[in-house]
């Protein structure tokens, strides 16, 4: 069986060596191994450690964890603040994700029709993939403090311009949600050209004589030729929001003011790392990796190819 | 091609969103704050290096910067050092042992990254590495894995067998054919791992917050920058000036390579 997955030998006049131990090998990739080990100690380990405290009763480092059940699970559900994350975690995806999708799918349409300056813009639209949370965070926290850019601008349009936008608890969940779109739609535009990049241009020109304008375009030739690769990148997306768009919580609102910023990925460090109640983190742990498979799947569902 | 013109707007209008903050940034580590409040757009009076000095000085930012080139390298060596053979063997392996492994790799894209924080801050504490950059030298490599070993097992699928073979029936060594058949033809497929990992590694954050903690001889760039919140208070200048500081390695990469980083990141996104 190992040998018929070959590619098929072009030269048949010399017969392929004995080789015993490569037969061996080939069924078990032993090279593999020291990688294989590395990743399971540091990245398979805490993964099966996080089911493990998640049934503990675990206050703080320094007690003796005691098992719990599944009274972290009681805790939880029954936590106004957790509830708050769930709210949070929700609308952060459900405006976000769509938004960004849609711009992000005109930008890289908009960029593979090859207009004028197509090569700057696809320049700039990969600077915010290149750059660390915490120089992103430092630099909203400079254009959203009260005295910055932004209300300057506001201000000189004759609009208010004293907000403060990150410690308003109006405005600090939409202003991170900003900064995912500002970050996240550059990105995923270049992500998507490059699928646009190989539409059969045949396609694209039988349709512009039969008169399709842009939008006929966009929307009836490239966005379901596209549709699956829409779906990895959205996937991937939602994933980024979900689980590490919470650093610039961390970094610029710390969940607050009150809970209005606490997502479910903050929850967990919150819990660990502030409030020592290891036990309820690692089930919200649980909760936002189980999160993480049905929005997944769901995604594949709506996304899937239609042909 | 003619667009209408609303489709254009957005474009640029995006480009504009993302090139302003930048340049404010540039112009405004020049400046103090009143200059930065009322003219926030404005040229600086003087190209007064002032506050980059006292962000360097104030949050040790050259430690700093050394810490993150050390974690950056010795990661990135020992990440090829595992996923080079790693990719190896599996490209070669046909055996349903082989599908198993790669499959565990693949998992490895959906474990929460906030989740997972604590139980590794607890094997930091285990091994006794807490608080060092070592383990951080150590762990990086384990979560750059999947990506790596995705990205190279397929190009090396694409080296013919008989390649090999001819290698093998010459008296090479495994180890001989990996060296001078696969690694020439997966000189593209390791630049871009190398790429990714560059900037994933010198990018991390979170881990490397609690994993290494405060201590200045210690920390990477990326701990050290946000003390500056702490240490300058709403100094805007020198806060900006130690942004522009640790973003300058990145864009210098970029513009150096910046074909081979786009083609990095949309194949690390995809095969991800």
């Amino acid at each position: 069986m190992t040998t018929q997955l070959d590619p098929p030998r072009p030269d048949l006049a010399t017969p392929p060596p004995l080789r015993r131990p490569d037969a061996w090998r080939q069924k078990f990739p032993g090279l593999a191994l020291p990688g294989l080990i590395w990743y399971a100690v540091f990245t398979i380990g805490p993964v099966i450690a996080m089911f493990v405290i998640a049934f503990l009763d675990w206050p703080g480092m320094l007690v003796d964890p005691g098992f719990a059940g599944l009274g972290n699970f009681r805790d939880v559900f029954s936590d106004p603040v957790f509830w708050d994350a769930v709210r949070n975690s929700a609308v952060q995806i459900a405006v976000g994700l769509p938004i960004m999708m849609v711009l992000a799918f005109l930008l890289a349409f908009y960029v593979v029709r090859k207009p004028r300056g197509h090569k700057v813009l696809r320049f700039w639209l990969f600077v915010p993939a290149l750059i660390s949370a915490p120089a992103t965070a430092l630099m909203f926290y400079s254009l959203l403090n009260p005295d910055g850019l932004v209300n300057g601008v506001l201000a000189a349009l004759g609009l208010d311009g004293s907000r403060a936008w990150l410690a308003d608890e109006a405005t600090a969940l939409p202003s991170l949600i900003m900064i995912d779109l500002w970050a996240g739609i550059g990105y995923s535009a270049v992500l998507l050209a490059s699928r646009l990049d190989s539409v059969d241009e045949e396609i694209v020109q039988a349709a512009m004589v039969d008169g399709a304008n842009n939008t006929r375009l966009a929307w009836g030739i490239y966005w379901p030729i596209a549709r699956d690769f829409i779906g990895v990148v959205a996937m991937l997306q939602f994933l980024s929001i979900l689980f590490s768009s919470a650093q610039n919580v961390l970094l610029l609102t710390k969940g607050g003011p009150g809970t209005s910023t606490t997502t479910l990925s903050y929850l967990i460090y919150q819990k660990a790392f502030v409030d020592a109640d290891l036990g309820y983190s690692q089930a919200v742990g649980i909760v936002l990796f189980v999160v993480g498979l049905i929005g997944m799947f769901t995604i594949r569902r709506l996304l899937r190819p239609t042909h | 091609m003619k667009f209408p013109r609303i489709s254009g707007f957005l474009a640029w209008g995006y480009a504009l969103l993302l090139v302003i903050p930048f340049y404010y940034l540039v112009v405004s580590s020049f400046k103090e704050n009143d200059d930065i409040f009322t003219n926030p757009l404005k040229l600086p009076a003087t190209w007064d290096f002032g506050n980059y000095g006292e962000a360097v000085g104030s949050a040790d930012l050259v430690p700093a910067v050394a810490n993150s080139v050390i974690v950056t390298g010795l990661a990135l060596a020992l990440t090829l050092l595992l996923a080079v053979p790693a990719a190896f063997a599996l490209s070669r392996s046909t055996g349903r042992a082989g599908r198993i492994v790669e499959a565990t790799f693949s998992l490895g894209f959906l474990i929460p990254t906030f989740a997972a924080l604590f139980p590794t801050f607890l094997l930091a504490a285990f091994t006794g590495l807490f608080h060092t950059r070592t383990f951080l030298i150590l762990l990086l490599p384990a979560t750059a894995m999947p990506l790596a070993v995705v990205i190279l097992t397929q190009f090396m699928r694409t080296i013919p067998r008989e390649l090999e073979e001819a290698a093998s029936m010459d008296g090479a060594s495994t180890l001989t054919i990996l060296r001078h058949v696969h690694l020439p033809i997966c000189i593209p497929g390791i630049a871009t791992v190398v790429l990714l990992c560059f900037l994933s590694f010198w990018n991390e954050y979170l881990y490397s917050l609690i994993i290494i903690g405060p201590d200045p001889a210690q920390r990477t760039i990326q701990v050290a920058l946000p003390t500056l919140q702490l240490t300058t208070g709403t100094d805007y200048g020198v806060l900006m000036a130690g942004t522009v500081f640790t973003l300058l390695p990145v864009f210098a990469v970029y513009a150096i390579t910046q074909r081979q980083m786009q083609r990095a990141l949309v194949s690390g996104a995809v095969k991800g």
